[in-house]
């Protein structure tokens, strides 16, 4: 294919990424290195504030922005490095607490709390959604034909449902004496509070998302599954292989690819975890790396956003992901290299 | 097809493969239920402690809304036939009266003509039955299940929860129709080209994709919001505020989305014989008219898994749509968010679950009437690594 | 049966504007409005909704969107709502205008206790005032003869004696969802014990005795709370109260009217409101005074902006107020007080009087800081002094960056 033919196919693709998220990404990644100020000056302000039936006046002194001939708050931008880097990753806390090998420490820094969440998630989560997808879609497979259909319908519900209603709707069945925690306190006979401590709260997100994403593997490695080689299955069958060793040595290899276009999927999307910290309310407790970021972004009442520290803390991140995404990927580039020419 | 004989499982096998189904399907369709109960309830009896009180509801009965033993029967009876009838005749009809080029449409429109028949038996019908049948039979009649429809009378009715319908409608319509025909170019663009610029865009769409978005949309709010100051050097008086612009979160979503398609869409097309449209290209076709010719009449399945996942996307999008839309043009999910996040009261947040209950059903309806394709589609190699 | 209830609440709801629909004279300028979106709001709005051409935007995301849409040219929005929190960024960046002319023009029935005025110029008008207080179940304390708290201290005793009870599940309920609530109880508590957040050169001043005495004062609450306390806002305690779960909670006044709405309430009746609880003997209520209120955007045209507050001064009258009485404690003129606001009325009026929140660049930062490190104190992950100590360090670093400190 030619050149101006390729550009011509991949153009309009090509120009909305790059409007839409290159453009956003490079202004993250310059802003990451400056620091964006107002010019504060001090100036006594008499404020009267309504009590209820009469007000009450205070004079102090503001500290406040300067505004230009424009009416515009005047700012200076200045090139700070990597201090912004410096001030998420707190790295002379960070070997202060190894140092003193506090692991406890280590876990007051927000980052390194952030990090540990987010790895720990995403870790962990990924073979149970393998797991657990290839279980169904094996079982589906092995269901009796007329029941496929509503099977695969009530199966797909969690991946389809609206993510902040899917965690809404868990959330109420645990939280406080919602029915579920009811129910475990009867048969346990103890006072059970699924949100009062970290680890709870951890293995509900993690149900959730095994319990959101599982279905969306198990609709894959069910189609994958169509096409498994019959005749490949029966020779191994007159081979005497069990049950187990077809899976292990016909099934698995065949779904491979599968498992790695899910494998890449699952890390990328745990990796930016967020839905559940909000919806679970695990602030508190545990949170996640662009949990951290959106924290830094959203501004307070009084409008400030740390704009410097959440773009700084969105390259971290980034950078996390390209590191786990190395490995998915040395095999992509040798399937291209192998069928490109 | 007859099981070879090695292949037969033994009982255990068998069952511990049902049990193991029968538990997962318990597990994925509970919330969901449950949510679905309580949206019937009054606040009392939705956020009460015991499950059986959420069930039969005695504070909502006790207002005097309710069910009765008959109701229960014969709404289960059609709600039963409904729900086999769809799975197992709906897709004849579709076939069959429908010209063969335009089954996508065939399968919505016929999706459509279901959902409302459904509505009005449900609704309509079986109701003023129901009041005649329960005047007749004395106790039977009597209410025994707390039930109320008052949320989502309020939610369609007072709040004018129909016009975020209308805009979430338009919002996914756009992202779908949008993300397939940039993403199909690209796809097949990607698909066919061996060059390692090929293999790096795919490589940079991935990175792409696992950016936070947060940060993304953060960064847009200013500039939309300032757009129509930004644009006017360039398009004068007439410049737009983007802010609050159906079509700009459309390219927005659409942007988003686009990493995934072109994956999806490019081995989709891989695996479509290259010879197919090399021999279009040697009878004298340019690429675009072997795109069109060759390409197009077979890749719908693909397109279409594709365009399921473009929809969730757009339809269940929150973190785009929440910041970048204003009251007017507000979807549904930041709607609902909206009974939560504000000061709320119970009220407020039972008829929350109500509209949130409402706007799973497109989607309930959505993949029963599509689920053959999504398996096809991604039997037929979208999917392929 | 279902069709009628739909036909039934169809036909009320046009009766009902019908019956609302008598604005004093009709809107031709197009105005929007971006407001929070709690029930004295829809009120408000819904009031100028019947002077036609008015569209409201009652968001959540509000704090977010307000400061840049009114920055933009011209302004996306003629009225603002804002609180003492939320309008110090409009006044910093100079984005709204002040009203003097236009309150001497249409705002004959205003009172002065309404005006905001800053350096002498009316740069708001307040509708209502909003304040922590004192909820508790009036049964249970009758019952065990506990007098109505007026002190932490006492508070504390009086959960002491109902949890020996066993009345209800729990004695005591909190806003402590860790974020902002967790960080405006300390904002409450704080001053409470007579701190001082800053020092004359911005840098914070929490690191103190009064700041350890306001978190153990704080933790001490854990004892009577439900354990899940760190995930509860102020809608969750309103349900735990309306559940007959708890029993006394420092909550906002304008979540009294719920607790007597039959629909949702199993206490109906029950439930009596107080001054907050002071955190000394002889201070003030630990808690803080809020007011919600309009303003109007700079960027804008004179005509749009004397249409926009004619409009808003036709959603501030007597009627709008009569119309949801309950629903805030009004500072409008025709406003009623009943039993549910004595608790905020007596929180007010005390003496010495709880400061209003003191909204400033730096108070939003430490805020943030606040809201963010104490978490880990109540979960017992860390001390009172090193909590504070973070608390500082967080402050001092996000101070540095918005350039608030050299």
């Amino acid at each position: 294919m030619k050149f101006k033919t390729f550009a011509a196919f991949v153009g309009p693709s090509v120009f909305m990424m790059l409007l839409f998220i290159a453009a956003p990404l490079v202004s993250v990644f310059i802003q990451s290195f400056q620091v964006t100020q107002p010019i504060l000056q001090q100036v006594e302000v008499e404020t009267c504030t309504p009590g209820f039936l009469t007000q009450t006046c205070v004079t102090e002194t503001k500290t406040v922005p300067v505004l230009d001939d424009a009416g515009k708050t005047m700012t200076e931008t200045r090139w700070v490095g990597l201090q912004s880097y410096r001030n998420v990753l707190q790295m002379d806390k960070f070997w202060e607490a190894v140092g003193n090998g506090s692991w406890n420490d280590i876990m007051q820094i927000d980052f390194w709390k952030a990090l540990r969440f987010t790895l720990s998630f995403t870790l962990l989560t990924l073979p149970l959604v393998i797991g657990v997808g290839l279980a169904i879609a094996l079982a589906v497979n092995n269901a009796t034909r007329s029941i496929r259909g509503p099977i695969i319908f009530i199966s797909l519900l969690p991946f389809i449902i609206t993510p902040v209603i899917g965690s809404l709707s868990i959330y109420w069945l645990f939280v406080g004496d919602g029915i579920l925690t009811a129910m475990m306190e009867r048969w346990t006979g103890t006072n059970i509070s699924m949100f009062a401590q970290a680890w709870t709260i951890e293995l509900l997100m993690y149900f959730y998302r095994v319990w959101h994403v599982a279905p969306f593997a198990f609709v894959i490695f069910y189609a994958g599954l169509q096409t498994v080689n019959m005749d490949t299955l029966e020779s191994a069958v007159i081979d005497g292989a069990s049950r187990w060793e077809r899976l292990r040595h016909v099934i698995v290899p065949h779904l491979m690819p599968l498992i790695v276009f899910i494998a890449l999927i699952h890390l990328m999307d745990c990796y930016r975890v967020f839905e559940e910290i909000v919806g679970f309310r695990s602030q508190a407790h545990v949170i996640s790396l662009q949990w951290l970021t959106y924290d830094f972004m959203t501004p307070d009442d009084a409008g400030n956003r740390a704009i410097s520290r959440a773009s700084a803390s969105a390259m971290l991140t980034m950078i996390g992901i390209v590191f786990l995404l190395i490995l998915p990927l040395r095999r992509t580039w040798r399937d291209h290299k192998g069928s490109a020419h | 097809m007859s099981t070879p004989k090695a292949m037969q499982q033994s009982f255990a096998l068998r069952f511990s493969s049902g049990a193991f189904l029968a538990f997962w399907c318990l597990l994925a369709a509970f919330p969901i239920f449950w949510i679905a109960v309580m949206s019937f309830k009054s606040p009392v009896d939705a956020f009460a402690d015991s499950a059986w009180d959420v069930i039969t509801g005695p504070a909502t009965r006790a207002n005097g809304d309710g069910l009765s033993i008959i109701d229960i029967a014969l709404g289960l009876a059609v709600l039963y036939f409904a729900i086999r009838w769809a799975f197992t005749r709906l897709p004849g009809l579709v076939q069959r009266y429908c010209p063969p080029g335009l089954l996508v449409l065939g399968w919505i429109i016929g999706a459509l003509a279901y959902a409302i028949l459904f509505v009005l038996i449900f609704f309509g019908v079986l109701p003023l039955v129901l009041g005649v049948l329960n005047s007749l039979l004395g106790p039977l009649g009597n209410p025994v299940l707390g039930l109320t429809t008052q949320h989502y009378v309020a939610v369609w009715a007072e709040n004018e929860f129909y016009r975020n319908f209308l805009n979430s409608m338009l919002v996914t319509a756009g992202v779908v129709t949008i993300s397939l025909t940039v993403g199909t170019l690209a796809g097949y663009g990607l698909a066919r080209s061996g060059s390692d610029l090929a293999f790096w865009l795919l490589i940079l769409a991935l990175v792409f994709r696992a950016l936070p978005h947060s940060v993304l949309v953060a960064g847009y709010l200013p500039v939309f919001i300032n757009s129509s100051e930004i644009l006017r050097p360039i398009f004068g008086e007439g410049a737009p505020t983007l802010y609050g612009q159906p079509w700009a979160v459309i390219a927005v979503l659409v942007s988003i989305n686009q990493p995934f398609t072109i994956w999806m869409l490019r081995s989709f097309f891989q695996n479509i014989p290259a010879e197919l449209d090399e021999a279009a290209r040697v009878d004298g076709c340019s690429h675009f008219q072997a795109f069109r010719r060759v390409i197009m009449p077979v890749m719908w399945p693909g397109v279409i898994t594709t365009g399921l996942f473009s929809f969730l996307l757009g339809y269940n999008d929150f973190l785009v749509t929440s910041l970048l839309l204003d009251a007017q043009n507000q979807t549904m999910v930041p709607a609902i968010a909206g009974y939560f996040n504000r000061e709320t009261t119970t009220t407020d947040q039972v008829e929350a679950v109500a509209a949130a209950v409402s706007i799973t059903a497109p989607l309930f309806l959505l993949v029963m009437v599509f689920q053959r394709q999504i398996v096809s589609g991604l039997t037929a190699g979208a999917v392929k690594g | 049966m279902f069709l009628k209830k739909i036909a039934l609440a169809g036909a009320i709801s046009l009766m009902g504007s019908a019956a609302f629909a008598a604005c004093s004279y009709e809107n031709t300028t197009p105005i929007k409005s971006l407001t929070a979106g709690f029930e004295a709001w829809k009120a408000v709005t819904d009031a100028m909704a019947e002077c036609g051409n008015f569209q409201a935007e009652l968001d959540q995301e509000f704090r977010t969107k307000q400061p840049a849409a009114f920055e933009a040219n011209p302004s996306l929005y003629q009225i603002g709502g804002v609180s003492n929190g939320t309008i110090t960024p409009l006044i910093n960046a100079g984005t709204i205008r002040p009203l003097d002319d236009l309150v001497a023009k249409y705002g004959q029935n205003l009172t002065p206790n309404q005006l905001i005025r800053i350096n002498g110029k009316i740069m708001a008008v307040a509708m209502m005032v909003n304040t922590q207080h004192l909820m508790y179940r009036s049964d249970i304390l009758a019952d065990l003869g506990i007098e109505t708290p007026t002190t932490w201290d006492e508070v504390y005793a009086a959960a002491e004696k109902i949890k020996e009870a066993g009345v209800v599940d729990y004695p005591l309920g909190a806003t402590m969802k860790s974020g902002w609530n967790l960080a405006q109880e300390f904002v409450n508590m704080y001053p409470g014990h007579g701190g001082q957040f800053f020092n004359d050169d911005n840098t914070t001043a929490v690191n103190s005795d009064a700041g350890v005495a306001a978190l153990e004062t704080m933790k001490k609450a854990l004892a009577f709370t439900d354990p899940e306390v760190l995930v509860s806002d102020s809608t969750y305690v309103q349900q735990q109260f309306q559940q007959g779960k708890i029993a006394m909670a420092n909550l906002w006044s304008s979540r009294a009217g719920a607790m007597n709405d039959p629909a949702e309430s199993q206490v109906v009746g029950k439930v009596a409101m107080a001054a907050a609880p002071k955190a000394v003997a002889d201070g003030a209520p630990a808690t803080t005074l809020w007011w919600d209120g309009i303003v109007i955007a700079k960027n804008i045209s004179d005509e749009e902006a004397d249409a926009a507050f004619r409009l808003a001064m036709e959603g501030l009258d007597a009627e709008t107020v009569q119309g949801a009485n309950d629903a805030a404690i009004w500072l409008v003129n025709g406003y009623v007080p009943t039993e549910i606001a004595e608790g905020a009325i007596a929180t007010a009026t005390a003496a010495p009087a709880p400061p209003a929140y003191p909204s400033t660049t730096q108070m939003g930062l430490l805020h943030t800081a606040l809201g963010n490190e104490l978490p880990a104190f109540l979960t017992g992950d860390r001390d009172a002094a090193a909590t504070l100590t973070a608390i500082e360090e967080a402050y001092t670093t996000s101070a540095k960056e918005a350039g608030v400190l050299k």
